[in-house]
């Protein structure tokens, strides 16, 4: 089986966050990057679906030069080569935008299997995949903790909400959009990360693929939330805190 | 012009989060001009309960092979319909699963981008969402003339808020039926089905609650588990309680045994030894209840109550059952 | 009337006497060599030991003549038998002479007479320590055989021969001062002790007497430093993955092995039920070598040694402390470790948690360093700029762990009353300990090289931190990648200034438990005691110094989830809780977090736990606090 997983190299979820001058994106400088959680996920099951049944994983990413670490990352941990769309304006194209730029490079491989994360850890769009299902023709189904090679192409099994699931048969080629935890991911190996460094990495301009900036959808501004996390004390007596206590869970947390 | 709310249907009723996002589709025009869209093989009682609502129109888009649901029947059938009527302006769903399933693709193959998970609407408008998992949030604006999609995230928007349209009779219900081929849809989904209830499942309980050192006695613990069957929740315990053999292992939530994230997460007793702490610290609500106001449980909780959890969880029990 | 009464030999031998002689010391000779050649061979064709230094030569002279020559490890560790023990061995080597003579006389090639003068004295000093001997080993036969301590391991029929054999080559050699010349019991006599001795040179290298050849080679040549993991070198050395990667010091190691078992005997998972027994480890490298050879590919992790036994060490390094023939334990561990990590062979959900946990972000314990950062700003502690003297090293457990934070903030106490400037790092990521000893040399290098460059620009000189875990591995590890700063545990730092600390008269009876990293890493015993000994009478509790048991976190094992068997902890929580002491002083946040645990399960009446720098904090003037 042929697969391209794409991934996103985000801000480490650790990493503090301030927002940059002009307000419209963050501060870049002296930020730690890392794979997109759920990606790496996407990447897992590629992985593991090629230990079962062979072929080939190809890892895709768009971003500026600093992608390519993640890229070797995922050579480190497996994949047989990368594909780099170096493009330093990502965050001025809308998903359609980067969606076109992934399917471009993507459709020359006439991939068995696309995956990729659910959504990202920083804009946390969700729909990239989707689109680039849409954009390539292919069928797809999202939110997958499982995907499992039938004789007729795959059955997955899909997350729905509140507990519940849903498996779906369909055939390949295919375009998944995983979801986090339905696999375990491995570490990174010190023979992995050596074994990485002969493996094929390629790196197209954006420009090269000629695909015009015209966002439908734009971000003007961003802003820190009202409201920080911080410990609410209830006080009174054992029955009237814990009165407020259900109050609290019910209306502003809304757990209950 | 015209302006579609997609609902939901779940259960043979239409969802809470439809309504919500019928609440935000007010922000952007009145109700008269809002037409809902039942959508499905079956969808009359639905477009009725519709009807009642502060809104224009009803229209069910039906078709046999509407049911199940499948990406591919929804977006080809709402693409006809949007097509059909000319020329759409807005197209607001509330942002569930099903959602971000087809309304990307949906939105694609008209040009478009959804604005998705969307917390609230400003003047312009301006579609306020969460960035970086809720450390940021960002206004982002629609460009050109196409339609413009946006989804709903539940609970931003209070439902309670159509109660305060008059109530102008039913609203007109048309049907429009899509031409769909059985071809035209790639995916077999299969019937919704849970997991086997497994004896223990901390992993994926939604609610915990989590007894530590403060419980005392092994006597006591059915006074924690007695709150945690009101809530509906999974009980767990720290180590010390599981090393004790109070609770058995399987229950026991920190670095040696599970990592957990619920939507709530209420700690009974238990001061916040690192151990623990980082086998919890995902849940989405975190409750404590001890009677050291210097616990370092404290410093990771949303609520807190400082007291005498003898006296508390029993109360507390009663104030969960009363509601 | 001679004082001395005189060694009676053979005044000459006839031909065939020599003929036999010959044949039976060839037989002899070829019987020891047709094990021994091979067992050479297979040492001196592993793999060169890349960090393998003869020099500084030194402290190899020292610790030959401390642990072969005077054995001191040996009586040290186990005084009667150890005594018994040093005794055949300096029977032995004063034997070296006689034996040479013995064999040489039938030859007429005999150097020393027996009746000349410097052989009366040199023969009677002998029968001397023949008769020495001679006891000691009819005592150690008992203890063998009839005692049977367990860690010795099964009964081998070659113990009991090599025994008496040792006992016939005294009791031969004793009896011929007391035949007369030239009775023929004294032919009898000398082809009695001959033949004893012909039979035992080809049982030497067939039996766990090998170490009499090896082990002062294996002690010479150690690699010296405690518990020092050897770096990798080139792109395909991934630690100890098959035969191919066993350097010539681990094979000579392994032959060298005397199955005397003070490793077993110390080694706390062995002593709480699990699979890991460090001699199994040695002895398993052993047989691996003789079946598959040192250039196999065959994995080392599979016939002969388990991955579970190998994940299941603490990394305390009381094995290695006690080996009497110079093994070194951990590197070994940590080296299978390293083979089944850095392939990525070794499967473990906490294990691969921890990873991806310091993969991504900057703490072992997988917190956001957001956490660190409140931390830091609640106490004020100050931002390290290159003018404070020291840089307070917080660690993962100082910056994250609830109770981690009060041994800082006690510290912190401390060094502000003493009027000492420091700060801390504005980031800081994990030492890299606890994927150093599970072998994920990719992490580890990654960790200590962002660290080193982090020192640099802040110009770090000096460091203090609660963690000997952090210590360690900055002090020595962080080396493979750069200079590290000095570094000093916070005991070490509070015992210099121990004078200007609040003391105070106290019946409170302390005992302090010594961390592995403190103690056997470190040989800091008497900071932490003299700290710990400000605010109370100190007990010892029956294990201390270099003789402490772990308290089960080491080797990255307090994350990697319950452990089998009982848990070390545990035990080791209730034997100082046996001493009856009111306090238990730690000076490590690992062992406190442990001993927290363990103490809360044995419920009511537990002593109190404190680490020495709460200790030594507590009757710092209040104005001070904060």
């Amino acid at each position: 089986m042929k697969i391209v997983v794409a991934i996103k190299q985000v801000p480490n979820r650790d990493a503090p966050v301030r927002i940059a001058a002009g307000g419209k994106w963050i501060d870049e400088s002296d930020l730690e990057w890392a794979m997109n959680e759920p990606d790496a996920h996407a990447l897992e099951e590629a992985l593991q679906l090629k230990e079962q049944h062979g072929g080939e994983v190809i890892v895709v990413s768009a971003g500026p030069e600093r992608v390519a670490a993640t890229i070797r990352e995922a050579l480190a941990k497996g994949a047989d080569r990368g594909l780099h769309i170096v493009s330093d304006d990502l965050g001025a194209r809308d998903a359609l935008g980067v969606a076109r730029l992934l399917a471009a490079v993507i459709k020359p491989e006439n991939p068995d299997l696309v995956l990729t994360g659910l959504q990202s850890e920083d804009l946390g769009l969700g729909q990239t995949g989707v689109i680039l299902a849409e954009l390539l023709g292919l069928p797809h189904a999202t939110l997958i903790l499982h995907v499992e090679k039938t004789d007729a192409g795959l059955k997955v099994k899909r997350e729905l909400e509140e507990g519940w699931f849903q498996s779906i048969d369909m055939s390949l080629p295919a375009l998944l959009t995983m979801q986090s935890g339905g696999n375990k991911l491995r570490y990174a190996t010190l023979m992995g990360i050596k074994r990485a460094k002969s493996k094929e990495m390629r790196a197209v301009s954006a420009a090269e693929l000629g695909i015009e900036l015209a966002p439908v959808v734009t971000l003007e501004q961003i802003s820190a939330p009202k409201k920080q996390k911080s410990t609410q004390i209830l006080s009174g007596s054992a029955k009237e805190a814990a009165a407020a206590l259900v109050e609290k869970l019910k209306t502003e947390a809304r757990v209950l | 012009m015209s302006f579609f709310l997609v609902l939901e249907e779940r259960g043979g009723h239409i969802e809470r989060v439809s309504w919500e996002a019928l609440a935000a589709a007010h922000r952007l025009a009145p109700a008269g001009e809002i037409t809902a869209v039942a959508i499905g093989a079956e969808t009359a009682a639905l477009a009725a309960e519709a009807a009642h609502k502060p809104l224009g129109k009803v229209v069910r888009v039906e078709h046999p092979l509407l049911a199940p649901y499948t990406s591919d029947g929804f977006s080809a059938a709402l693409y006809q319909l949007f097509q059909s009527q000319s020329p759409t302006q807005w197209v607001v769903l509330p942002h569930t699963y099903q959602v971000r399933d087809y309304a990307p693709a949906l939105a694609c193959r008209m040009g478009q981008v959804l604005i998705g998970d969307v917390t609230g609407i400003e003047d312009g408008p301006v579609f306020t969402r969460q960035l970086l998992q809720g450390r940021l949030s960002g206004s982002y604006r629609h460009r050109g003339n196409g339609p413009c999609f946006v989804s709903v995230q539940a609970g931003a928007f209070r439902a309670e808020a159509l109660n305060a349209h008059a109530n102008a009779g039913p609203a007109p219900i048309e049907i429009f039926t899509p031409a769909l081929d059985p071809a035209q849809i790639r995916t077999r989904p299969s019937e919704p089905f849970r997991e086997s209830a497994q004896t223990v499942d901390l992993g994926s309980a939604q609610r915990i609650v989590s007894v530590g050192r403060g419980i005392k006695a092994a006597e006591n613990l059915p006074l924690v588990a007695a709150l945690a069957q009101a809530l509906g929740a999974e009980l767990a315990a720290s180590r010390p309680i599981c090393d004790n053999g109070w609770l058995p292992l399987e229950r026991q939530v920190g670095s040696s045994g599970h990592t957990v994230a619920p939507r709530l997460y209420l700690a009974v007793g238990i001061s916040g030894a690192i151990q623990h702490l980082v086998g919890m610290k995902g849940s989405a609500c975190i409750v404590a209840i001890n009677k050291d106001p210097d616990a370092p449980i404290f410093e990771v909780a949303d609520y807190g109550i400082v007291g005498d959890l003898f006296e508390v969880v029993p109360a507390l029990t009663e104030a969960v059952k009363a509601g | 009337m001679n004082l001395l009464p005189t060694l009676t030999e053979p005044r000459h031998f006839v031909l065939w006497e020599r003929a036999l002689f010959a044949a039976l010391a060839g037989a002899s000779a070829y019987g020891f060599w047709r094990r021994f050649g091979p067992i050479l061979g297979r040492i001196l064709q592993s793999k060169k030991d890349p960090d393998f230094r003869l020099f500084p030569i030194t402290k190899r002279v020292r610790d030959f003549v401390w642990e072969v020559l005077l054995e001191a490890k040996v009586i040290r560790e186990r005084p009667l038998a150890g005594v018994a023990h040093a005794l055949v061995f300096w029977a032995f080597c004063v034997f070296a002479l006689v034996t040479l003579n013995h064999c040489a006389a039938i030859l007429g090639l005999g150097f020393l007479d027996p009746a000349g003068r410097v052989g009366r004295i040199y023969f009677a000093v002998a029968a001397l320590f023949a008769i020495a001997c001679a006891v000691a080993i009819a005592c150690l036969f008992v203890r063998r055989f009839f005692v049977q301590p367990q860690w010795l391991g099964r009964l081998s029929w070659e113990s009991g021969l090599i025994a008496l054999l040792i006992f016939m080559l005294m009791a031969t050699y004793l009896a011929a001062f007391f035949v007369a010349a030239p009775a023929g019991a004294v032919r009898a006599l000398w082809w009695a002790h001959t033949l004893a001795l012909l039979a035992f040179l080809p049982l030497i290298p067939h039996t766990k007497h090998l170490h009499l050849v090896l082990s002062p080679f294996s002690v010479f040549l150690s690699r010296g430093g405690f518990a020092q993991i050897p770096p990798l070198r080139g792109d395909e050395d991934f630690g100890l993955v098959a035969g191919k990667d066993l350097t010539r010091l681990v094979s000579l190691q392994a032959y060298s092995c005397v199955e005397c078992g003070r490793c077993m005997e110390h080694c706390p998972a062995n002593a709480t039920g699990k699979q890991l027994n460090p001699k199994e480890i040695v002895l398993g490298l052993r047989g691996y070598l003789d079946e598959f050879g040192p250039a196999s590919e065959e994995p080392l992790l599979g016939k002969y040694a388990s991955q579970q036994a190998a994940f299941e060490c603490t990394t305390c390094g009381a094995c290695e402390f006690q080996c009497p023939v110079g093994i070194e334990h951990v590197p070994i561990l940590v080296g299978l470790r390293r083979g089944a990590v850095n392939t990525g062979a070794w499967d473990d959900a906490y294990g691969a948690k921890l990873f991806l946990a310091l993969e991504k972000g900057s703490n072992a314990l997988g917190l956001s360093t957001t956490e660190r950062d409140k931390f830091v700003e609640k106490n004020a502690l100050s931002i390290f700029d290159g003018t404070q003297e020291y840089c307070l090293w917080l660690g993962c457990m100082g910056a994250y762990d609830p109770h981690g934070r009060e041994i800082v903030l006690a510290l912190v106490r401390i060094m502000r009353h003493l009027g000492t400037s420091f700060g801390v790092l504005r980031k800081e990521k994990c030492s890299g300990d606890p994927v150093r000893r599970l072998g994920n040399d990719f992490l580890f290098q990654q960790l200590a090289e962002a660290n080193l460059d982090a020192m640099v620009q802040n110009r770090v000189k000096k460091i203090v931190s609660i963690c000997p875990h952090c210590v360690r591995t900055i002090q020595e590890d962080w080396k493979e990648f750069g200079t590290p700063p000095e570094v000093e545990h916070h005991s070490e730092f509070l015992a210099k200034f121990a004078s200007q600390l609040p003391s105070f008269q106290s019946q409170q009876k302390i005992v302090f438990h010594d961390p592995c990293y403190l103690g056997r890493y470190r040989n800091a015993y008497n900071e932490p005691r003299q700290v710990a000994a400000l605010a109370g009478e100190l007990v010892e509790a029956p294990r201390s110094r270099e003789r402490s048991f772990c308290c089960g976190a080491g080797g990255g094992l307090a994350f990697l989830g319950e452990e089998r068997g009982e848990r070390v902890s545990h035990v080791r929580a209730a034997e100082l809780a046996a001493t009856g002491a009111e306090v238990i002083a730690a000076a490590c946040p690992f062992c406190n977090t442990m001993f927290r645990d363990a103490l809360a399960a044995r419920g009511g009446g537990a002593p109190e736990l404190m680490d020495i720098a709460q200790i030594a904090a507590r009757r710092l003037p209040e104005r001070n606090a904060g």
